[in-house]
């Protein structure tokens, strides 16, 4: 590798921008023994010219111009292309080299294995606007840019992680399966989310849904519903398949692994180890698998035959469950062999308070576990119609019993709790309905004794809560009742539900435990204070909810997995990419249509609470596509992985990330090319209103032969153009949006529209409206006069206005500016507009350590483009094609070819030097 | 319906709705070929933002154009047949 002085550099020079300008010069420069680095930020070479349909005068095909030169670059020995690779920072070295900061986006593909085969695209499930089509089309997140792209690889983008998914602990990916139900496709939905978590019927009635609580939605009319949509998914799925589809995994391993425990965070545990091929048996005390879904929940809430078809989901990968069966002592299990335990115990010890007058004759209290698990498992319920009960607490498991005791037709139900009710501990709208079924709230009240009235009922006689103080994490710290504020309510039945504790003292010998029982365990790994023993859920991190046990209960496979295959643990675990920001989405559609949330299907409550049945019921397919489809599409990429079912080369990863790269040179070139004017600002021309005013680059692609459409048809109702107005000049030497510049091109990229349209559409009228038609270039004015001579119509006139008409075509107002003269108005029905080009001013951010001068127009300054070509004030940094100034493809071939000499010229005078 | 067509809504709002209306579009042309003003005055929706989707399906090979635009102007589209073994949607669980 050749060094201007004693540091080696990676390449001779590094050229940004692989359009035109930037394959030309790194051709030359390739050509003459230099190493270049080619870098570009799109996900192929070619840059604008490749989308052209085809070039002027010659009307030679654009492809067959481009590809070429974009074969050349690529296949180069001497020239490394760095697609979808975005420069950050050009420095200036003392010596005369470069320090260039860049860094590769994650494409999420590996480029070696991609065949270009485009099945992740077909797959794909979020549709965007397609910029290579100038928004014309759709295309997918999952995309190849164009047909002839170099390469012909996919990218998918990703612009974060949706919050939904970002926020949920079981790395459920709500953006995926919500993005599958609104394709339609619910059973490649279900199989998604199982591949998360298995227990998706559980999950559909019972998890208080923290993804709601993040969607972005929620800040506009509504959140979606996201877990009625994954009811609809699994009621149908079920529906369908009574059981799993799959068996054991076949590469099965001779390692055996004990799960303590059937809940939620156990049986995910065991899920995910079996699937890795450990051999894995889950020990429960209980009589029914399930932990609290089984006994801690009310059968309106969480229907038994929902929780076992899901236990079917994991028992289908071998895993025995073998109940009624307490694991008292885990070296117990050593002893049978087992090779690993997860402790999954849960949180099932009731915490007991003593009441003043507890032993009173005739009165019951009990514990909400026992009370829950009674009506839960087992042929009968508990008797307690006509009685008065009164339950002690204010968090979800009070109001489980209390709802549920208002189904068992007591005589009547209250709930006693310290917190005032804008501070109970249960979700507000679960104590709304607890009201609307008659369950009684008093909030604030402090239990002071039971006693037996005057006509014989048992009383629970309470305080009102003076003062309560509450920690920085919500739990109570501290309250004072006042006296003299007594009053009461009837209880034959108290039932405590004012905390639970973990089911861990089993465990306090061979554990560490905290002295409140709950398992101490390395924070990443959870690990225990044994290395072969992990532990998760409740009797880790204390009352938590479903998809916290069950995110436990993976991370915990996955530690295990890699112990037992003795694999490294200081690896991390789950999708690391930062959260989409709200704000910034919320931006993007604040101008969309609001759609409000499908009113979700609920019995009435006087209907409800005549039965254990489940008030919440499935939405048709009709509604839960339309919940799913008021998605935003937060992260741009939904995670639905459909591209990683379908693809055939197994070379979508996820796990990609950006990759910052710094490199020595001895010289740049800038060749970055310009940007289009957005026709939308001139506003009385109607492009952005009316569909069938279109620009320039859209006709474009209309004419191309990888068009959008099957034709030249108008973007209003796909019919073909009988009569075409192309207007000249729109943004370009105009000072209203601050461009004085002549765009160069116009004119002759406008006769080259007419001319093609005149092929493709043989009976068409076309119109070109200008101020004057500079054809300057070599052949050129032989092509305006060609395109005169084939019945193209020139009217010298600068149009005003475009409005449309009653038949859906355009009328143009313009001033005459030849003939008859005056202000005329002229009918249309298809408009195309001219637009002028703008400087890029991407470059001036780019070069750091100094000011990389501007020209009056904002177009990088050459020191003289007649002696010095392509020569910035900053010395080796050079710049190449429309960058300095808008020319057409042979000029800038042209203007390429002398950023490459002069380059050539840089290089060796440093080596001489 | 009148042809008056403007862009009420923006194209990035459009698009999203593909996924939806897709399948309607196809549901419709599954009794038969329809042009694009014929497609939209069916599901009381802008010829406009029928086309966006119609263009889509047809991008990803679930629409076809039949012969040559009629003596209006204007194309017909069915649905077209897919290969048995189109491996993009409904192929195996891995």
């Amino acid at each position: 590798m050749p060094t201007l002085d004693s540091k080696p550099l990676d390449y001779d020079v590094m050229i940004v921008g692989a359009g035109v300008a930037g394959m030309e010069s790194a051709a030359s420069l390739g050509d003459m023994g230099y190493k270049v680095a080619l870098v570009e930020k799109n996900s192929s070479i070619g840059g604008r010219s490749i989308l052209l349909s085809k070039v002027f005068p010659t009307l030679d095909c654009a492809s067959c111009i481009v590809t070429p030169k974009m074969a050349a670059a690529a296949h180069h020995p001497q020239i490394d292309p760095m697609v979808y690779t975005e420069v950050d920072s050009i420095v200036r070295n003392g010596d005369g080299t470069f320090t260039v900061d860049l860094h590769k986006k994650a494409s999420y593909v590996d480029f070696d294995a991609c065949t270009g085969c485009a099945q992740c695209e077909i797959a794909c499930t979020v549709a965007v606007p397609d910029q290579y089509n100038y928004d014309l089309v759709a295309r997918r997140v999952a995309h190849i840019p164009f047909p002839q792209a170099v390469p012909k690889k996919a990218v998918i983008e990703r612009h974060g992680q949706a919050p939904c998914t970002h926020t949920c602990p079981a790395g459920v990916k709500p953006s995926g399966f919500v993005s599958l139900v609104r394709a339609g496709r619910h059973e490649q939905a279900f199989h998604m989310h199982l591949a998360d978590a298995p227990m998706v019927g559980s999950l559909s009635r019972a998890c208080y849904a923290p993804c709601e609580g993040e969607c972005t939605r929620g800040d506009k009319e509504g959140t979606v519903h996201i877990r009625a949509i994954k009811r609809y998914m699994v009621d149908r799925y079920y529906a369908d398949h009574a059981v799993p589809e799959y068996g054991p995994v076949e590469n099965q391993l001779a390692t055996r692994v004990a799960v303590v425990g059937s809940g939620p965070g156990g049986l995910t545990a065991a899920f995910h180890l079996a699937k890795a091929g450990h051999q894995v048996t889950v020990f429960e005390a209980e009589s029914h698998a399930g932990g609290m879904l089984r006994h801690g929940m009310p059968r309106y809430r969480m229907p038994k035959e929902i929780l076992d078809r899901d236990i079917l989901n994991i028992t289908a990968l071998g895993v025995e469950i073998q109940t009624g069966t307490p694991v008292n002592r885990i070296a117990e299990l050593k002893a049978q062999g087992f090779d690993a335990v997860y402790i999954g115990v849960g949180n099932q010890k009731p915490r007991i308070i003593p009441i003043e007058g507890r032993e009173l004759p005739g009165t019951e209290i009990q514990d909400c576990m026992r009370f829950l698990r009674e009506t839960n498992v087992g042929d009968e319920l508990p008797d307690i119609k006509g009685k008065h009960m009164v339950v002690l607490g204010g968090g979800n498991v009070a109001l489980d019993v209390a709802r549920t005791a208002v189904r068992m037709e007591a005589a009547s139900v209250s709930i006693l709790c310290l917190e005032p009710r804008e501070k109970m501990p249960a979700h507000g709208w679960e104590v709304e309905e607890a009201d609307e079924e008659g369950v009684r709230i008093c909030a604030g009240g402090a239990t002071k004794r039971l006693y037996r009235d005057a006509e014989g009922q048992a009383q629970l006689e309470y305080l009102k809560v003076g003062t309560i103080e509450f920690t920085e994490e919500g739990k109570l710290k501290s309250f004072k009742a006042t006296p003299g504020t007594e009053q009461s309510l009837p209880a034959d039945i108290v039932v405590l539900a004012v905390g639970l504790g973990p089911s861990t003292d089993a465990f306090r010998d061979e554990l560490g435990l905290t002295p409140g029982g709950i398992i101490t365990v390395d924070d990443q790994t959870l690990q225990t204070s044994d290395p072969v023993v992990f532990a998760g859920g409740d009797a880790v991190l204390g009352p938590s909810i479903i998809v916290e046990a069950m995110g436990q209960g993976r991370r915990a496979a996955f530690y295990m997995d890699r112990m037992l295959r003795g694999e490294a643990m200081d690896v991390s675990f789950g999708d690391t990419l930062e959260m989409t920001d709200k704000q910034t989405v919320l931006d993007t559609s604040k101008s969309w249509r609001p759609v409000a949330p499908v009113a979700l299907p609920v019995r009435p409550p006087k209907e409800r609470v005549q039965s254990f049945e489940c008030y919440e019921q499935t939405m048709t397919e009709a509604e839960a596509r339309h919940e799913a489809n008021r998605c935003l599409n937060c992260g741009e990429c939904s995670q639905c992985q459909e591209c990683v079912r379908v693809c055939p080369a197994f070379c979508i990863d996820f796990d990609m990330k950006p990759k910052a790269m710094q490199l020595q040179v001895g010289s740049v070139i800038l060749s970055t090319g310009y940007e289009i004017l957005d026709p939308a600002r001139k506003v009385p021309l109607g492009y952005g209103t009316i569909p069938d005013v279109i620009s320039g680059p859209q006709m474009d692609r209309l004419l191309a032969p990888t068009r959008p459409y099957n034709g030249v048809l108008r973007p209003s109702d796909g019919k073909e153009p009988e009569n075409i107005a192309i207007v000249l000049c729109n943004g370009s030497r105009d000072h209203t949006v601050c461009n004085p510049l002549c765009c160069r091109i116009g004119c002759m990229y406008s006769v080259k529209h007419a001319q093609l349209v005149m092929g493709a559409l043989p009976l068409a009228d076309v119109t070109i409206y200008y101020i004057d038609i500079r054809a300057f270039g070599k052949g050129y004015d032989e092509f305006y006069e060609q395109s005169k001579g084939m019945g193209v119509n020139y009217v010298k006139g600068k149009v005003a206005r475009v409005e449309q008409l009653e038949n859906g075509n355009m009328a143009l107002s313009y001033e005459d500016m030849e003939g008859a003269r005056g202000l005329k108005k002229r009918e249309h029905d298809l408009v195309v507009l001219t637009v002028g080009f703008l400087p890029n001013t991407e470059p001036f951010k780019l070069y750091k350590g100094g000011t990389l001068d501007a020209d009056d127009f904002d177009y990088v300054r050459e020191l003289d483009p007649v002696s010095e070509p392509c020569c910035t004030n900053v010395a080796g940094l050079f710049a190449a094609g429309a960058l300095v100034g808008v020319r057409d493809i042979p000029d800038t071939v042209l203007h390429a070819g002398a950023a490459a000499a002069q380059v050539a010229t840089y290089l060796e005078s440093a080596r001489a030097n | 319906m009148s042809p008056i067509c403007k862009i009420e809504r923006e194209m990035l709002e459009i698009v999203q709705d593909e996924m939806v209306m897709k399948d309607r579009i196809a549901a419709l042309l599954a009794q038969g070929p329809r042009t694009i003003p014929e497609i939209a005055e069916a599901l009381h929706h802008s010829s406009y933002e029928v086309t966006i989707w119609l263009f889509a399906m047809r991008r990803y090979g679930d629409v076809e154009e039949i012969g040559r635009a009629d003596v209006d102007g204007y194309f017909k589209y069915e649905l077209k047949e897919k290969p048995a073994n189109d491996a993009a949607v409904g192929s195996e669980e891995r």
